[in-house]
């Protein structure tokens, strides 16, 4: 008699599940935190009534080896810096672009990044995009003064900082060192440039570092003058009230990064579940949202026109187009280029 | 018969324990190094056996440099933790009334999670700090001082205040166990104060003195969050490059290396430790 009430209750259970929608828990998101944000995907809440279940992870190394050591889900947030290694670790399967709803209106710049498509195939929706450039101070430096070398004039003893991330560090390193369009193939040559650049400004930084939070606190207080960091980091200085701003100057030296999702091989959830969610992703109505409330930039060219334009321009987001074609792109360097600058990045910051 | 349901208990009550270590200690062990002589091959693992990580580990003098950087600060804040409980213990154990509430408020700081402990350490010695605020108001400094943190200094004063009840707890429990006829009979026998402490307390609170220093010293030679917080670049030590491995430069096999040099390095600094401790006990007493 127990037995069977309890079958019964569980058979109840499940039935909502079974429904002709599947619930819309049961699809998977391994994200970065933050983004499980519900102002990012409306139609999908609209649709299923439900958010996505996500996990989160703090730094793409170490999704990378969550995922290669088992752990599933449907969909995952990289960066595209990451997709080859992904691809090549067989972590990932191709995205069909033609379910893609919103394929045709990402800014073409964005779609052309190396790791969105790798040989013909694509394997990352592009969600949001940014810069990496230069933040300064601009109560203690001006305008006119401000380049990349700055950073190594013994003048900012202690006063500056760069992340602790060998790619990002080395992209610095390449503007400065004038080999931009190299970046994923440094030569030896130019490799020991930008090695040399990185220990000419060791003694001047603070802290390399690693989360943005510790960067913006000290450039809020004055410990900081200058650092090399993302535009949330300009933004958070901005909204704070502190005259700090970004060096986009292209001819100076910024970079862009372009982060997407991508779709697991791991996956379970229905295909048409999994493009639901991309879809209520790359939909102009969550790239404004995206826009306005985090100022990221969305891949979405739609999502600027429909903004609020005096924040597009605070932001510094009204003419995008300008400064990619002189802008670095995190793409993924080369394995060989990855391991040797991981290499000599720990030995720069230990001094050496 | 006897015996031999004798031996089956012993085997029975050592079961857990093997069962434990075995699983949890050994086969771990045994994993890792097995690792280090493999090699990573961007993203897949050679299994063919080479000494090539060591050979790399051996010649690279940023891990040398690191890890004899690790375990001087690991010493100087056994030192500094050790000296500064010392007299705390002693006080517990011979003059305090209430025993129980002193040791509970000792206690305090691991009411609180570590993390946040370290993160309140980067509060007090910050840029715009507590102390920085507080000299710049008295008037003593004219701007903050920036020599406070991102160093070994930081790193090692984190560590000291984040470890001080594991070193006052077994040097209260060997004062404690001090009979005290030992210090009255060395009175009668016409010892000064200063003399019957060193002659007879110090040498029997030796084994907590001893079991303090490794209780302190192993953990924090591979301490990761307080140099990464507080460290700076000056601070880091070989549990940050251990962690770049196993993350950002995914090469496990390299990682496994350097955690089982860090092991070996810290078990033989321990063992020296240890033997010259005793000896000096024995040349005191």
């Amino acid at each position: 008699m127990k037995f069977t009430s309890i079958r019964a209750l569980a058979v109840a259970a499940t039935l909502p599940a079974t429904a002709a929608l599947s619930g819309g828990g049961d699809l998977t998101v391994f994200d970065w935190s933050g983004y499980e944000d519900q102002g990012f995907f409306g139609q999908y809440m609209s649709k299923y009534n439900e958010a996505p279940s996500y996990t989160f992870f703090g730094s793409q190394e170490e999704a990378f080896t969550k995922l290669q050591s088992g752990f599933t889900a449907d969909l995952a947030h990289p960066c595209t810096d990451a997709v080859r290694k992904w691809v090549a670790a067989d972590l990932l399967q191709p995205l069909d672009p033609a379910k893609l709803n919103n394929w045709d209106n990402l800014l073409p710049e964005i779609k052309n990044v190396d790791g969105v498509m790798l040989d013909g195939k694509v394997y990352m929706m592009p969600f949001e995009w940014g810069n990496t450039g230069l933040i300064y101070r601009t109560d203690k430096i001006g305008d006119d003064q401000i380049s990349l070398q700055l950073l190594a004039d013994p003048a900012y003893h202690g006063k500056i900082a760069i992340p602790d991330a060998a790619s990002s560090a080395y992209a610095l390193a390449s503007l400065a060192t004038g080999n931009r369009a190299d970046y994923t193939k440094l030569s030896d040559e130019q490799f020991q440039q930008a090695s040399d650049f990185l220990r000419s400004v060791h003694p001047n930084v603070r802290f390399y570092w690693s989360d943005a939070g510790q960067m913006d606190q000290a450039m809020a207080s004055g410990e900081l003058e200058m650092g090399w960091a993302w535009n949330q980091s300009e933004l958070n200085l901005i909204w704070n009230e502190t005259p700090a701003k970004m060096m986009r100057d292209i001819d100076k030296g910024i970079a862009t990064w372009v982060c997407g999702y991508v779709h697991l091989k791991s996956s379970t959830a229905p295909m048409e579940q999994v493009y639901d969610h991309l879809n209520a992703l790359s939909d102009a109505a969550s790239g404004k949202y995206i826009i306005e409330s985090w100022g990221y930039p969305h891949a979405n060219t739609e999502a600027f026109t429909i903004s609020d334009q005096d924040l597009i321009k605070q932001y510094g987001f009204d003419d995008p187009k300008a400064f990619f074609e002189g802008s670095l792109f995190f793409d993924a360097v080369t394995p060989e280029l990855e391991v040797k600058m991981l290499k000599e990045f720990e030995r720069i910051k230990a001094g050496f | 018969m006897n015996l031999r349901s004798e031996g089956a208990k012993g085997v029975a009550l050592s079961a857990p324990a093997t069962v434990y270590v075995g699983f949890l200690v050994a086969a771990p062990l045994l994993i890792l190094v097995a690792y280090s002589m493999w090699t990573q091959t961007y993203v897949d693992i050679d299994r063919t056996p080479t000494l090539a990580n060591y050979r790399e580990a051996f010649t690279d003098p940023l891990v040398r440099h690191l890890m004899i950087r690790s375990i001087l600060i690991a010493a100087a804040v056994t030192v500094v933790t050790v000296a500064l409980a010392y007299p705390i213990a002693y006080f517990i154990a011979i003059r305090a009334q209430k025993k129980t509430l002193w040791l509970l408020l000792i206690t305090i700081p691991f009411w609180s999670s570590y993390l946040l402990r370290v993160f309140a350490w980067k509060l007090i010695l910050g840029f715009n700090g507590v102390l920085n605020s507080a000299l710049l108001a008295l008037g003593l400094i004219d701007e903050p001082l920036t020599f406070l943190l991102y160093n070994e200094f930081a790193v090692v004063l984190t560590l000291a205040h984040a470890w001080a009840p594991f070193a006052i707890l077994p040097i209260f429990v060997s004062i404690q166990k001090i009979d005290p006829s030992l210090l009255e009979a060395a009175t009668d026998l016409g010892s000064s104060r200063i003399e019957s402490f060193l002659r007879v307390t110090l040498p029997l609170t030796l084994p907590g003195i001893i079991a303090a220093c490794l209780v302190i010293f192993i953990p924090t030679v591979g301490d990761y969050v307080t140099p990464s917080l507080v460290g700076g670049s000056d601070g880091k030590m070989i549990a940050n490059l251990i962690q770049v491995q196993f993350g950002a430069a995914n090469n496990w096999p390299l990682g496994a290396t350097l955690s089982l040099l860090a092991m070996l390095s810290v078990g033989f600094v321990a063992i020296v430790f240890v033997l010259s401790a005793n000896g000096f006990g024995r040349r005191i007493r």
